[in-house]
């Protein structure tokens, strides 16, 4: 019984920290409008991509995945080895001026399969 | 040939539902006949499973792309172990592997543990039932392995990146850690549905919680391994929630195998033991329908899966019956002792399991509470790696340190004086360590200092409890040292296999803290003849080449690795390319220090037309304590497992009636 109250105030404890302090928020394109801070953003990537991740910078837009709208986007850093036009992907960063601005090193791919862990 | 199968599948179904029905009726109306007759329904059921495997397992060694899995999984040049292990590549096959290795388990439980007490067998055979109907249920209604088609001309092969003999065994492995949390869980419902809610379905299925402990343990190790061999990101871990699938039972588990050992002891706990086994055995369910039901990516690929409802619905059915069933015992389930003293093995006990709970609670809210809020708002969020991060150091250091704690203090109430006489000498231990530890450097990481300190403390109990017993031995007995200390492991598996496991989870702590602590890694764009300094490593690219093989273009670079002045390898980082599965692959590059358990980790990230590479260096400090933990946690848990006579009767003789050979 003891035990019980304790892991009840435990519990309570984490869903009052996890929603105050935890998460970014995930979004689509479409909903990306108004978001000033960091968010965290998937889509599916288009054709062309253009640039270089580990100079300038890699461009390309993203669009909802199953939807229309779309973004562009502009990354730095490590490219997942799934990463290819069509292909779902996740990345962190904020809105600035209209283009994605992604921060580098956070790209991770979705894959189609639901077997595949989705962590490249 | 696929009617074969589909006929196998639907005959288990239909053993199961028999057992289901016959188990429940025999055990209400207590005819022996009919309870017999439903455990020998699951024993079939176990052959027909095993038959539609047999079935789906020739299909893919012979590439018989009719198979409309086999076409999907397999291609014709696939190696011959690649075609049989695609039998869990993709959900029907594993959802078979799964019903394979349930009705298996179920039928070895029945028949081993049926005279560990026949009032409670004959309710254990229909919960055991009930799960293996509605996995084979899934595989033939929902989901069936032996859907076929136009015969295709070659299939669409396995993920390259799931090419890796780890990938081949940790699926597996999880199963067996899975499915074998079903044992338990059914011992424990069956416990309550006779009434009879003493220890004995603990004592019953030790080991087969243990068992499944080890295997979800060994697999996700293997997991670890294969990420951070074959993934190539320079880590093993990403807190991504099909991995956090496997850890929350685990964690369950662990909390589970400690807090028995207080009901055995002092009759304790009982109702929070039902809970722990319900928690464990409805964790496994929910990783499966995480992996398998696309819920992952989105509230909206759930709701199209096929089988994901269906999990969902399960889930609920199995914790509310489970808690209903629960509530209507709670008289039988008083505790017949109460807890004397804070400072006490018991209390210790109840740390323990607050501290593996409470880990294991935060990591599913973390894995539902953004599923949840998408259903709710729309909107999605992320739960990032620092959150968990946190909450491993929150939870994580205590309990380290309570292990070292745990098995030292006394049951009941433990006096200040025998405190101070058993700690004194590892605390002492432990405070050195931390000093030589901060004037090492070691004290850029709070977190990482605080992991080795109450590793060193632990580590030093460890010795100590091995030595003590050693020399208590070597005293009533007169045997040489190594004698000795092979008859005090022998003749006490179960305490000296737990130090072994304990000393495994050190050596992880030593792992995880020092590669996540204390790791360093570096960047640049190389060309030919440029170097790259890390540490006391320097890293010089000389250059890039490309060969053809039959399935991929495997591009590699040549770095010369010099330390010290003096070159001490030649690492070729590189990429393969898969032209058939339009997919390219990063073949990373470790050099493990064996001496240091430091390793070399070289990553090329993308190759260049001009010949420059843009490349990775990173260093992970102690990360080869994490695969030695592996192997040390193995030997640790078959020492426990091993099956122990003089256990056994006495056993037998606290139990009266109890058979010596009931768990052979």
């Amino acid at each position: 019984v003891i035990a019980l109250s304790v892991a009840a105030a435990l519990a309570v404890f984490l869903l009052y920290s996890s929603i105050a302090g935890g998460g970014t928020p995930a979004l689509r394109p479409s909903s990306l409008a108004g978001h000033t801070g960091k968010v965290s953003l998937s889509g599916q990537v288009l054709k062309p991509v253009s640039g270089d991740a580990h100079q300038g910078g890699l461009h390309f837009r993203l669009r909802d995945v199953n939807g229309t709208s779309t973004v562009p986007v502009v990354y730095r850093g490590s490219v997942p080895d799934l990463f290819r036009p069509g292909r779902d992907i996740v990345v962190d960063g904020r809105l600035q001026n209209g283009v994605f601005v992604a921060v580098p090193g956070t790209m991770v791919t979705k894959c189609p399969s639901k077997y595949t862990p989705k962590k490249t | 040939v696929p009617e074969l199968g589909r006929a196998a599948l639907v005959v288990c179904f239909g053993l199961a539902i028999y057992a289901v029905v016959a188990g429940f009726w025999g055990a209400h109306t207590r005819r022996r006949r009919l309870s017999r007759s439903a455990q020998n329904a699951l024993v079939a059921a176990f052959v027909a499973a095993a038959v539609a495997t047999g079935v789906l397992l020739v299909a893919l060694v012979s590439s018989d792309f009719s198979f409309t899995y086999v076409s999907a999984f397999t291609s014709r040049e696939l190696p011959l172990t690649y075609k049989l292990t695609a039998l869990w590549g993709g959900q029907e096959g594993s959802l078979l592997l799964w019903l394979l290795v349930l009705t298996g388990y179920s039928a070895a439980a029945v028949l081993l543990d049926r005279k560990a007490g026949r009032e409670l067998v004959v309710w254990v055979v229909p919960v055991l039932g009930i799960v293996a109907a509605f996995f084979s249920m899934l595989v033939v209604f929902v989901a069936s392995p032996f859907d076929t088609q136009l015969a295709a001309a070659d299939g669409r092969g396995l993920n390259p990146s799931l090419q890796s003999p780890y990938m081949q065994a940790h699926p597996p492995m999880l199963y067996l850690g899975y499915v074998g949390l079903t044992v338990p869980f059914a011992f424990a419902m069956g416990a309550l549905l006779s009434g009879r809610t003493d220890e004995r379905w603990i004592v019953a299925t030790r080991r087969w919680t243990l068992a499944a402990w080890m295997f979800l343990g060994v697999g996700q190790l293997l997991g670890a391994k294969w990420a951070y061999e074959e993934v190539g990101w320079g880590g093993y871990y990403a807190w991504d929630p099909v991995e956090n699938a496997a850890l929350m039972p685990w964690l369950a588990s662990t909390a589970f195998l400690h807090s028995v050992m207080v009901q055995e002891k002092k009759g304790m706990l009982k109702v929070w033991n039902m809970l722990l086994v319900l928690l464990a055995f409805a964790l496994s369910l929910f990783g499966t329908f995480l992996t398998r039901s696309g819920v992952l990516n989105s509230i909206h690929s759930f709701t199209e899966s096929s089988i994901g409802p269906w999990f969902l619905g399960f889930i609920c059915f199995v914790v509310a019956s489970s808690i209903l069933l629960l509530f209507a015992r709670l008289p039988l389930l008083r505790s017949k002792t109460r807890l004397e003293s804070l400072v006490s093995r018991e209390a210790t006990f109840l740390y323990n399991n607050l501290l593996l709970v409470s880990l294991c609670l935060t990591i599913l809210w973390g894995v539902t509470y953004p599923i949840l809020k998408e259903a709710i708002t729309g909107e999605s969020v992320t739960v990032g790696r620092p959150w968990y991060d946190f909450f491993l150091r929150v939870f994580g250091l205590p309990l380290l340190l309570l292990m070292g704690i745990g098995p030292l203090i006394a049951w009941r109430r433990a006096s200040l004086s025998s405190l101070k006489r058993v700690f004194f000498w590892p605390t002492a231990f432990a405070l050195v360590i931390g000093i030589v530890l901060i004037v090492a450097g070691a004290g850029s990481s709070l977190p990482g200092l605080i992991a080795y300190t109450f590793s060193a403390f632990v580590a030093a109990t460890i010795v100590l409890e091995f030595a003590r017993g050693t020399a208590a031995r070597r005293a009533l007995s007169d045997e040489t040292v190594p004698r000795a200390f092979g008859s005090l492991v022998a003749r006490n598996r179960r305490r000296y296999g737990g130090y072994v496991v304990h000393a495994a989870i050190v050596l992880l702590a030593i792992g995880i803290a020092g590669s996540s602590a204390y790791d360093t890694s570096r960047s640049a764009r190389l060309a030919p003849g440029e170097c790259l300094s890390i540490r006391d490593y320097r890293t010089c690219y000389r250059g890039v080449n490309s060969t053809r093989t039959s399935n991929a273009v495997e591009t590699r670079a040549t770095i010369d690795v010099f330390r010290g002045g003096s070159r001490i390898a030649v690492m070729h980082p590189g990429k393969n390319a898969y032209p058939v599965e339009q997919q390219v692959s990063n073949e990373v590059a470790i050099r493990s220090d064996w001496l240091t358990g430091e390793d070399l980790f070289l990553i090329t990230e993308q190759v260049n037309g001009n010949g420059t590479i843009d490349f990775k260096a990173i260093i992970n400090p102690l990360v080869n304590m994490i695969w030695l933990a592996g192997l040390v946690f193995v030997l640790g848990s078959v020492i426990t497992l091993w099956p122990d006579a003089r256990e056994e009767r006495r056993l037998a003789v606290r139990y009266g009636r109890l058979a010596p050979e009931a768990h052979a």
